[in-house]
């Protein structure tokens, strides 16, 4: 790994305390740590942990409530927090750059992004209109934008996800800062583009020699850009180390649990077929068009098949727009295919109608991607587990009391929870309602989309034992959508890569990380970033730090 | 909701407290009108014209020498029938249209968009007058009036709620778990799209009884002598400029107090009726 130039601190928290304060327990308890020139520093931790709250605090914006109670933070040898408003100004946006998630929602929708990041610039440095959007265009350049002319004059909605992270990062960057603080940067990118926007990150910050905070929950980025690692937790920092040694054993229990957490599970045993047994689910020449005879048409799902047996696991991968989400609701009857046949245990069920499609609702289901999202709000868990009990099998109340119970204990959650709202649960757990929920028909196929997305690293690995826990004990298909790779690994027989609506390449799982055969595919491998080498293959981010 | 809970939830909010009180003395004077009233409201005595307050009549008396304290009493009972049948009657009409047309998109919907077009654009006013020719100037044509305006504003304000709410993933979950498109709406949708409703209740209550008053000012709505908060502050208001305060002035408080406390219990209730504004989160452990 990279070492840093300049020992000497650009950045000190010192025993950093923050809090409501009384006799609450500090959100942040006191935090110490250093940030030298030329190092990228990887704070990890789960949700709460306080991870982004040090970023603000950092640059003295302590949110409403909550005040400093000790420590402090300096910045090139002075205190950040004794700092007059004007000198705080110089610091924000100036010599620390901020870049947040989710790039489409910070940048301001009414402006053309080239303007903006002149703005910045011209708060902070007394340079003319033109100059600063030269400025802006150079660095749009910079971060890897082609045509940076012509995207400057765009506004935020006319941009890609990724493209719009460029721009935040170009903002941070404008200023010419000493440190920059990314606040999980690449959250909700896909993969090829979050290794891509990682990786020129890491270069950009290299060549400037800045130091820089990279706050995230995912150990695979810190193995792959970062030279230490800083393990938060409720608060506190816990361990601060080389990210090397780190991966070779952390010294906390609990460091240990999420590096263990976040590696892949051995790929399940291949289910047994004999030649005879017929699919369970077969998807022949789908095809879903959006869009009428007269407006611009988007062809979703291309001429897509795929069959899954009995106990087998398929898993579509793609990007955001692979048309893997459409293929799901097809299967589901939520949206109907254009053209196509879906055949279920034989039968066909594509032109089925909704009254006759309802025995089969018993036999799929369907996880949804957002825990939240998917449970009706104004819905106790009880209900939202036995409204399928309700519409399709009538039964007593203390028979039905009895089956959520069993279904609550099946993905191990107490039986107090059958009276809670939604929203008193955590993201875990409410994914565990989505999936007792499908599991209350004991159905044959159950659609997974997303199973793994925006979960904390232990929380993600213990809802991958739960499905694969219960796959081994149910015996049922299951059909997975996603973009996360490592969990790919640990579920599926089968995988589908998907792009632009078609099937690029269908085989085994364990033949398709071998020897995968596309391009494409080898591109979504090559953007995955494990926490540890899958054998006979080097990661690109990491050598692209190496040169 | 248990007893206890409640009490802890007004404890917790004074607003819903003063409102509940004011609904308490409206109650009592419906129900007690002739017990709380010394006059009959609706007798005149021209010996007894324009007193002031005090005395014998408490809040004066109006230039026909009727008691305006008796009136302002009585006109709770007018007041508050004709606003709750209003706001009730096109609520039960106005809230499955508003779900149906924001569920269903078709031509049908649009169809109906453009009636509401229609009655809404329809000056208030001229349908009053109209209405009242043909059904007489009772208050159960001011209700209907009233229903008319009413209906296509609650229909709306629901199917504008239910068009985002319908895109959202629970409702495809619904779908999973085997529910049709009747239990879609009106045990998924509806539930999630009555907030905004509830407040709008209490804006309606409070229209009502301002529109009521305009309508009988312009001579289409109650009669006098009927006793009307609004009937009563219009009077008034043309005695106002000769120092004569007291014959408005104390029914437009009993209007604002009223409309007050529509809006503090509506307020109570949306808190009340959302889970997720119900600031108890359970303590939990990682």
């Amino acid at each position: 790994m990279h070492a840093p130039l300049d020992a000497t601190p650009l950045l000190e928290l010192d025993g950093l305390t923050v809090g409501i304060g009384g006799d609450a327990a500090p959100i942040l308890n006191a935090v110490t740590c250093t940030l030298r020139r030329n190092e990228i520093l990887g704070i990890v931790g789960e949700t709460g942990a306080g991870k982004s709250l040090l970023t603000k605090a950092v640059l003295g914006l302590v949110p409403e409530g909550l005040r400093v109670l000790g420590g402090d933070v300096r910045f090139d040898g002075c205190s950040v927090f004794d700092r007059r408003n004007e000198d705080l100004r110089d610091l924000r946006g100036g010599k620390i750059g901020l870049i947040g998630t989710n790039a489409k929602a910070l940048l301001d929708p009414v402006a053309p992004v080239g303007r903006q990041i002149a703005r910045v610039l011209r708060a902070h440095a007394r340079v003319g209109e033109s100059e600063a959007q030269s400025r802006a265009i150079a660095l749009l350049r910079e971060v890897g934008i082609t045509d940076p002319e012509r995207r400057a004059k765009a506004y935020p909605h006319e941009l890609s996800g990724g493209m719009a992270q460029r721009v935040v990062i170009a903002m941070a960057l404008v200023t010419d800062p000493a440190v920059l603080l990314a606040d999980d940067a690449t959250l909700g990118l896909d993969a090829t583009v979050q290794a891509q926007v990682l990786d020129m990150l890491v270069q950009r910050c290299r060549r400037r020699g800045l130091g820089v905070m990279l706050v995230t929950h995912d150990l695979g980025i810190v193995r792959n850009c970062c030279d230490r690692i800083a393990v938060m937790r409720e608060g506190e920092l816990i361990e601060i180390e080389n990210v090397d040694a780190f991966l070779r054993g952390p010294r906390q229990a609990y460091s240990r649990s999420l590096l263990e957490a976040a590696k892949a599970r051995p790929t399940p045993s291949i289910a047994r077929h004999t030649a005879s047994e017929r699919p369970l689910l077969q998807a022949e020449k789908l095809v879903k068009i959006y869009g009428g005879p007269f407006t611009h048409q988007v062809r979703a799902l291309d001429g897509v098949d795929f069959s899954i047996r009995p106990r087998e696991t398929l898993a579509l991968v793609g990007e955001s727009g692979s048309g893997k989400t459409t293929a799901g609701q097809c299967v589901l009857r939520l949206t109907n295919p254009t053209s196509g046949r879906i055949l279920f245990d034989g039968e066909d069920v594509t032109d089925l109608s909704a009254q006759k499609f309802k025995p089969w609702r018993r036999r799929i289901q369907m996880v949804f991607q957002e825990p939240y999202v998917a449970l009706n709000p104004r819905w106790r868990v009880r209900d939202l587990i036995g409204e399928s009990f309700r519409l399709l099998d009538p039964m007593s109340r203390g028979e039905r009391e009895r089956r959520i119970s069993a279904l609550l204990d099946a993905v191990h959650l107490p039986s107090s929870l059958a009276s809670a709202f939604p929203h008193e649960l955590s993201a875990g757990e409410q994914k565990r309602i989505g999936i007792a929920r499908a599991l209350a028909t004991d159905p044959d196929l159950v659609i997974f989309d997303e199973p793994t997305t925006a979960l904390d690293i232990r929380v993600r690995a213990q809802i991958i034992d739960l499905i694969r826990d219960l796959q081994s004990r149910r015996g049922m298909s299951a059909l997975f959508i996603t973009h996360d790779l490592n969990s790919v690994r640990s579920l599926a027989h089968n995988v589908a890569v998907m792009l632009h609506g078609r099937i690029v390449e269908y085989r085994s799982a364990e033949d398709i990380f071998a020897t995968p055969r596309e391009a494409y595919t080898r591109k979504l491998l090559d953007a995955e970033l494990p926490v540890e080498d899958p054998p006979g293959r080097a990661t690109n981010v990491s050598e692209a730090i190496a040169v | 909701m248990n007893v206890a809970k409640l009490s802890a939830f007004l404890l917790r909010r004074p607003g819903a407290l003063i409102g509940l009180a004011l609904l308490l003395v409206q109650i009592v004077a419906i129900l007690f009108a002739p017990y709380i009233a010394s006059f009959s409201p609706t007798d005149a005595d021209p010996l007894s014209s324009t007193l002031p307050p005090g005395g014998e009549h408490l809040f004066g008396t109006d230039e026909l020498g009727m008691d305006i304290f008796s009136r302002v009493v009585f006109a709770t009972r007018v007041n508050l029938l004709i606003s709750f049948t209003a706001v009730f009657v096109s609520l039960a009409i106005g809230v499955p249209i508003g779900v149906v047309i924001g569920f269903y998109r078709g031509f049908l919907s649009t169809v109906v968009l453009r009636i509401f077009d229609f009655l809404q654009s329809f000056p208030i006013f001229v349908l009053g007058m109209a209405l009242v020719a043909v059904l007489g100037q009772e208050i159960w044509s001011v209700a209907i009036v009233l229903t008319l305006l009413f209906v296509p504003m609650f229909a709306r304000l629901v199917r504008a709620e239910v068009l985002s709410q319908r895109e959202r993933p629970f409702i495809a979950a619904a779908r999973c778990a085997g529910a049709n498109d009747l239990q879609i709406m009106f045990q998924h949708i509806l539930p999630n799209a009555m907030t905004p409703v509830i407040v709008q209740i209490s804006i309606a209550i409070g229209m009502a009884i301002l529109l009521t008053a305009g309508l009988s000012f312009i001579g289409a709505g109650v009669r006098m002598p009927s006793p009307e908060w609004g009937l009563m502050v219009s009077n008034g208001a043309q005695q106002m400029i000769l120092g004569v305060w007291w014959i408005a002035l104390f029914p437009g408080i009993a209007i604002v107090l009223s409309v007050l406390c529509f809006a503090l219990l509506a307020d109570a209730l949306r808190d009340l009726t959302d889970p997720r504004l119900q600031g108890d989160r359970r303590a939990r452990t990682a």
